[in-house]
């Protein structure tokens, strides 16, 4: 979450830093810092936007220097707070992401020998440390003082006597090398140094590099040098542009006619009738699975729920799904069971926790991520990638989707594979999954009529969303989506769970979204919508083409395209988007950047 | 005095043998074309270079290190985007200070960078048949007074040849060149700015090579290949004929009844036959596998492909990690005898030849008996079936069933 | 020199296929037809283009986001009042001579190249009077332009005007006087500096197509499709005759027994045949299926569509999304159009259908129908008539 940047080289430090901490504004933050050494070692932080940071430096030569930009997790938004944090001699600074978790013992410690602090933050200690460990090695004080800590982190150095090298090391938090020429770069992410080299290095656990104006050294845990391999980027900067959309996740919204064909294409073909992964991932998907573990945080693991009842419905196999933060300490662990992780930016901590205990307990695992090279997709058996894009909006929309598609491929795989379906059901299948395109399409083009309902639900206290079996998890989704971005409290339920006691809280100033399906839970449903009526909420339904018995039960009908009910979930989760979207805009909020979020949740 | 050598292009008309390599890095009796213009450079006396990089760097910074294994060094300054010579020469303003400029495409000989080397604000300028698809010089008692575009009736024989000697003034007029037409920075535009202040001295070569097209590679290995040495390291067994001056590397092992008509150059830890017959100007790379009644002619063929089992490939240029299945074979002539056309691109393009096979890239694979037609240029990771017949332009990734 | 492109329309004349994108989008050999102006003014020397757009801006704008080799800005017209009101909007980007054309006319390098180089101060673009011209028929002497007459009730005239110019900045002066006065078209405003006294030079230009109505589309995939580039990807089978001009696309599937003659356009992700045939001038976007047995001529398919076996299809044009039940025959032949109350007559005409419509098996549609956008066709049935968008046939 926090955003780090280092440059060592022959341009100007500042004018670099600056232009890539704009970059990384995306992830979201609340203040900013730089550190150049310009014979000294000068710090300059703020509180608020990075023009606000930028407008406050003087010119300064110096061509290396450290940037950062802090989403809190110790102490408050302060100035004082701010990265990068320097060492009582004022020699050296370190910019940190990442939580330190004995910090506290640490701090004490310090106090004991007669430190004093001037932030609340872990990320002080580490300078400290680094400062009580020196000996003449900058490389050598890092190692000392990461043998110390406990926790997450990715750091990067540097010392005023030693100003020819920056110190990165990390552990769990991401970091890479940015290699240029005759300068070099270490980054938190790659959007960050994209516009000047495409040229990277990612570091793994335990690493540490040490980077100068031409060389970079790569240090393993026990300070052995490594040789390491670099990956060249093919994304271009310009992916993230909203090209005429008020807010990317509009325009993300609107990609999905696009990205649910990216998600599909290659894998699918109605003439041969086949599902076709690559070697790798159909070995994976073969017949040995007795049951699967889904494992993901936020939006992806509400896609895993989703996942959960298709693979069940048409593999016949047990899915437990569990929460990534939840399942790396208490998890099921079983050795014939398929792990799947869900992880948009293939480096969220949790998921990756989880991945590396699945991996220890000899399970095998398969990882579902939107970006190549991430470390989700170097720590598993094989991975499938969902194609989308860029997602720059913070609230997870076209990736959500595309997950459900990937997982609705593996399922039908796994279930021709075991022959629980037969080749007429792939088939139809295959046909609906291709209608999915047409379908967004049309309900992307009626959103006047989910702009309509958004008026008059947007002013409430709560709302609520309820569903039934497979759209259980999408009630859930939808109310995630709308309280991240408009900021109004909402909460999922199953259907059938409002009596046994969310009922209390209904209320007229508390409208319910139902989603209702044709199929066995149809009547159901209707009667929990006439139990939802009599206590005053108007209730907004969510249903079928085809259905003409709902108008007379809900206050506000939409419509999506009739499919199977498998598939449908991809529809009726663009009408919770547009929904959550329209309601966030008509409020005034601010979509793409929702107040104390951030895109890609790398620490826990 | 440091040699910058423009090294940055893709060079779309190699295509597809520049999807995975830049144009500089193609390879030439062996050896990468900026290898040849590295040593001449060397022989001329230059010690110190500095590559301008741009499309896939990494292969030519992977290659060439920092110099050491040849005693030279050598600096790297990426180009980013492509927007011309005369910004790719811009670049290179901290690293020089009186330099020469080779543009990294065209290959030189060491007598002419001597010369151009003796004389200060020079360009090196070329007698060629086929004017018109390059820019002419103008020259008045030797001096230059303009450079041209391209042009369709070229009033002179004589164009600018791509060398240069420069001192630091030409970055001033660097700065000052407009886009041209095309939408690039030249650094003809820049010279002839130059021209009108200082005197350029015209400096006509005796070597020059220019590789635009696939075929020119076959050109050029052909001319590189008559002046190499008769030099056998490898395995030869009993009952093998090579006649002619025939290079073989290390650890390569040449089988009974292979017969071998030079000049050939065949690399390092090869197999080469039993009974296979190589003809004159082909080049093999290394870990190469030429089998049992194959015949292979004229033709390059890089590292880790296998011709195995009863090909043949003539007049042709066939990239890394290929793998011809048993019988494939690559037709070079019409019936009716007609030059051959090659789409490229999807253009179609005459490329001047009688005899012509194929253009092949990376990592392609074919089945038992299949043919390839002539001018037949074939993209990455395809995949030709059994008994297939392909022609035309094959995009990467393709599968002809 | 800059070139302001004018992309705001929405060209009513050309529904239902303009419901969901600007004309300007309109893919002729798999290319909006912007795209087309775009690379015919680039490799001019044009240092930046600006385009005016407005309606459904947002699929230029996203469409276009990767377009590399010359700068591009955009500037937004509110109302769509007219061409000279349309250029207005550009005012603030342009401080010098520049050109102007239109985002929905094929016109070829080498004219808009002539038209930079002209030495006069103003400069248009003629054609030889083959159809009418939505800009106007032109009279001339010796080379200058003596008049411009808008939509003239009889066929008047050697030439038509192309709606492409080269103008001084100072034109804007003009503009703005007679915008004031509510006159918004960019051919009134010439007509004003004819009568001025101004001599405005003429060129003719080598290939220039103007997109009017739907079938316009048709004619000029025909001739854009020659220049296409031919090459191959995907997957072809085993039997598989290909012949000519073929462009088949990455991760395109080509089933056995199907005959292809060129010049024919197959765009990516699609599956064909196996047994179809597809013959020359025919363009299929992405993503499309055509089943067994299918017969495809002279016709535009655009991308994620279904084309169900048996199905004839000539001289048609089938949007996105279209799914096309099995023995859909669009007969080919001639037909008279009734288009704001003038009436076409077109000799070889099929089936013009607009997006995402559903249609049953054995449908059989007459020469020249045009059907309206998610339209519902049951089975059996026979259409001799237009059918607006969202209706059902029952």
């Amino acid at each position: 979450m926090c955003g780090i940047i280092g440059y060592n080289g022959f341009r100007e430090a500042k004018n670099v830093l600056i232009d890539c901490l704009k970059r990384l504004d995306y992830r979201g933050y609340d203040s900013a810092g730089i550190g150049i050494i310009d014979d000294k070692l000068q710090v300059f932080k703020e509180v608020g936007e990075i023009t606000h940071l930028e407008k406050e430096i003087p010119t300064i030569r110096g061509d290396i220097g450290i940037g950062h930009t802090r989403w809190a997790t110790h102490g408050a938004v302060t100035k004082e707070n701010a990265h990068p944090q320097i060492s009582p001699n004022k020699k050296f600074a370190v910019i940190h992401n990442g939580i330190i978790e004995n910090f506290k013992k640490i701090k004490e410690d310090l106090e004991k020998k007669g430190h004093t602090f001037t932030s609340q933050t872990d990320t002080e200690v580490i300078a400290h440390l680094i400062e009580d460990h020196y000996n003449g090695s900058l490389e050598e004080a890092v190692f000392e003082t990461i043998k110390n800590i406990q926790g997450a982190y990715a750091i990067v150095v540097m010392c005023e006597d030693e100003p020819e090298k920056l110190i990165g090391a990390r552990r769990e938090s991401p970091l890479i090398v940015g290699v240029g020429d005759n300068e070099n770069f270490i980054a938190s992410d790659i959007p960050a140094l994209l516009k000047y080299t495409n040229r990277v290095i990612y570091l793994d656990e335990g690493e540490l590099c040490v980077v100068t104006k031409n060389s970079i050294n790569i240090y393993d845990k026990n300070k052995k040098e490594i040789e390491k391999k670099k990956d060249i980027i093919t994304w271009d900067y310009k992916d993230a542009e909203k090209s005429g959309f008020p807010h990317f996740m509009l325009k993300e919204i609107f990609d999905q006619p696009n990205t649910i064909n990216q998600a599909l294409r290659g894998r699918i073909s109605e003439i041969g009738q086949t599902i076709n992964f690559s070697e790798k991932i159909e070995k994976l998907l073969s017949n040995d699975i007795e049951s699967i573990n889904i494992v993901a945080c936020g939006t992806s693991y509400y896609s895993g729920l989703v996942g959960k009842y298709v693979i069940e419905q048409t593999c016949r196999i047990p899915v437990i799904v569990e929460l990534a933060s939840e399942y790396r300490f208490f998890g099921t662990r079983n050795k014939s069971s398929l792990v799947i992780a869900i992880t948009q930016s293939g480096e969220t901590s949790d998921t990756l926790a989880a991945l590396r205990e699945a991996n220890k307990s000899g399970c095998k695992t398969l990882a579902i991520t939107n970006v190549i090279g991430s470390t989700a997709t170097r720590i598993t058996n094989g991975y499938i990638l969902t194609q989308s894009g860029p997602e720059i909006g913070v609230a997870a929309t076209k990736t959500f989707t595309s997950q459900i598609i990937v997982l609705l491929l593996a399922a039908l795989k796994i279930a021709s594979i075991k022959k629980t379906l037969s080749s007429n059901d792939i088939y139809y299948y295959i046909l609906r999954l291709k209608e999915l395109s047409r379908q967004i399409r049309l309900i992307l083009d009626e959103s006047n009529k989910i702009i309509k309902i958004s008026e008059k639900i947007k002013d409430s206290n709560s709302i609520f969303f309820i569903g039934r079996g497979i759209n259980f998890p999408l009630s859930l989704e939808g109310a995630l989506k709308l309280k991240e971005i408009s900021y109004i409290h909402a909460e999922g339920f199953a259907a059938g769970e409002l009596k046994h006691g969310p009922f209390a809280l209904l209320t007229k100033k508390t409208p319910v979204v139902a989603i209702v399906t044709k199929d066995s839970t149809y009547n159901k449903l209707l009667a929990n919508i006439g139990e939802i009526k009599a206590r005053g909420p108007q209730v907004i339904a969510i249903a079928d083409e085809n259905d003409s018995e709902i108008e007379k039960h809900a206050d506000y009908v939409v419509r999506y395209p009739s499919n199977s009910t498998l598939l449908s979930c991809i529809p009726i989760t663009v009408i919770l988007q547009l929904l959550a979207y329209h309601v966030a805009d008509l409020r005034n909020c601010p979509i793409d950047k929702p107040r104390n979020l951030a895109k890609s949740v790398t620490v826990e | 005095m440091k040699c910058v050598i423009l090294a940055a292009g893709e060079g779309k008309r190699m295509h597809p043998l520049t999807f995975t390599r830049p144009k500089v890095m193609l390879q030439i009796a062996k050896r990468p074309i900026i290898e040849w213009n590295l040593l001449n450079a060397i022989d001329a006396g230059l010690k110190e270079f500095v590559f301008v990089v741009g499309y896939k760097s990494e292969m030519v910074r992977d290659f060439f290190g920092n110099g050491e294994q040849w005693n030279v060094s050598i600096d790297y300054v990426n180009q980013g985007k492509a927007l011309g010579t005369a910004h790719a020469i811009g670049m290179v303003e901290r690293f020089v200070d009186d330099f020469i400029v080779l543009c990294g495409d065209t290959i030189f000989g060491a007598n002419d960078i001597k010369n151009i080397i003796k004389t200060d604000n020079s360009i090196g300028i070329f007698e060629v048949e086929n004017a018109e698809e390059y820019g002419i010089v103008e020259t008045k008692d030797g001096f230059l007074v303009k450079i041209y575009e391209k042009m369709k009736k070229p009033f002179s024989n004589i164009i600018n040849a791509g060398m240069y000697h420069f001192n630091k003034e030409i970055f001033n007029y660097i700065k000052k060149t407009n886009k041209s037409p095309r939408g690039e920075y030249e650094i003809t535009d820049s010279i002839n700015q130059l021209s009108k202040e200082k005197k350029i001295k015209g400096i006509f070569l005796k070597e020059w090579r220019d590789v635009v097209y696939p075929w020119h590679l076959l050109d050029a290995n052909e001319e590189i290949l008559k002046k190499i040495d008769r030099k056998i390291e490898g395995i030869l067994e009993e009952n093998i004929i090579i006649k002619g001056n025939v290079t073989i590397g290390k650890d390569t092992i040449i089988r009974s009844g292979s017969y071998i008509t030079g000049p050939v150059i065949i690399g390092k830890n090869c197999k080469i036959g039993p009974n296979c017959y190589i003809r004159p100007h082909t080049a093999i790379g290394n870990n190469c596998h030429i089998g049992n009644a194959c015949e292979i002619k004229n033709s390059i063929v890089m590292d880790n492909t296998n011709v195995p089992h009863q090909n043949y490939v003539g007049d042709s240029v066939i990239g890394s990690n290929c793998n011809l299945g048993a019988g494939t074979k690559i037709a070079n002539l019409r019936l009716d005898k007609k030059n051959i056309n090659i789409i490229l691109n999807g253009k179609k393009i005459d490329t001047k030849r009688r005899k012509f096979g194929a253009v092949i890239g990376d990592n392609v694979q074919t089945g038992i008996n299949s043919t390839i037609n002539v001018g037949t240029t074939i993209g990455n990771n395809c995949f030709i079936g059994q008994s297939s017949s392909v022609k035309g332009e094959i995009n990467s990734y393709s599968k002809i069933l | 020199m800059k070139a302001v492109i004018l992309a705001a329309g929405e060209g009513k004349r050309l529904r239902p296929f303009t419901e969901t994108m600007p004309k300007v989008m309109l893919p002729v050999a798999n290319k909006p037809v912007l795209e087309y102006v775009f690379d015919s003014v680039k490799n001019c020397g044009i240092e930046e283009i600006i385009v005016v757009v407005g309606y459904k801006k947002e699929v230029i704008m996203e469409y276009f986001k990767d377009y590399k080799d010359i700068k591009i800005s955009y500037v937004i017209q509110d109302k769509q009042l007219g061409t000279a009101h349309a250029l207005q909007q550009a005012k603030n980007k342009i401080n010098d001579t520049f050109i102007v054309l239109s985002g929905d006319n094929i016109i070829d390098q080498n004219s808009i190249s002539n038209l930079i180089n002209d030495k006069s101060e103003y400069s248009i673009l003629i054609k030889e009077h083959s159809h009418q011209s939505k800009y106007g028929v032109v009279f001339i002497e010796k080379t200058i332009l003596k008049e411009i007459v808008e939509k003239p009730k009889e066929e008047l005239g050697k030439f038509i005007s192309t709606g492409i110019y080269k103008l001084p900045y100072a034109v804007f002066n003009e503009i703005e006087e007679l915008t004031s006065q509510g006159i918004y078209t960019l051919s009134s405003v010439i007509q004003s500096i004819i009568e001025k006294n101004k001599n405005i030079n003429t060129i003719i230009a080598d290939l220039w197509m103007d997109i009017v109505y739907p079938w316009d589309l048709i004619s000029v995939n025909e001739i854009m499709i020659n220049h296409f580039p031919s090459s191959t990807s995907g997957i072809i089978e085993k039997g598989v005759n290909i012949k000519g001009a073929v462009s088949i696309g990455k991760d395109t599937t080509i089933y056995s027994g199907c005959y292809i003659v060129g010049p024919v356009i197959i765009g990516s992700g699609c599956e064909i045949g196996p047994n179809a045939c597809i013959f020359p001038s025919t363009t299929i976007g992405d993503n499309s299926v055509i089943r067994p047995f299918c017969e495809i001529r002279n016709s535009i398919i655009m991308n994620d569509c279904h084309i169900s076996s048996n199905s004839h299809l000539s001289h048609s044009i089938v949007t996105k999304g279209n799914i096309i039940g099995n023995n859909f025959s669009s007969i080919t032949g001639e037909s008279t159009i009734d288009t704001e109350g003038e009436f076409k007559k077109l000799n070889n005409i099929g089936t013009m259908i607009g997006e995402d419509c559903t249609i049953g098996s054995n449908v059989i549609v007459e020469p020249g129908v045009i059907i309206g956008r998610r339209c519902k066709i049951d089975h059996l049935k026979r259409i001799n008539k237009n059918i607006p968008s969202e209706s059902k046939v029952m």
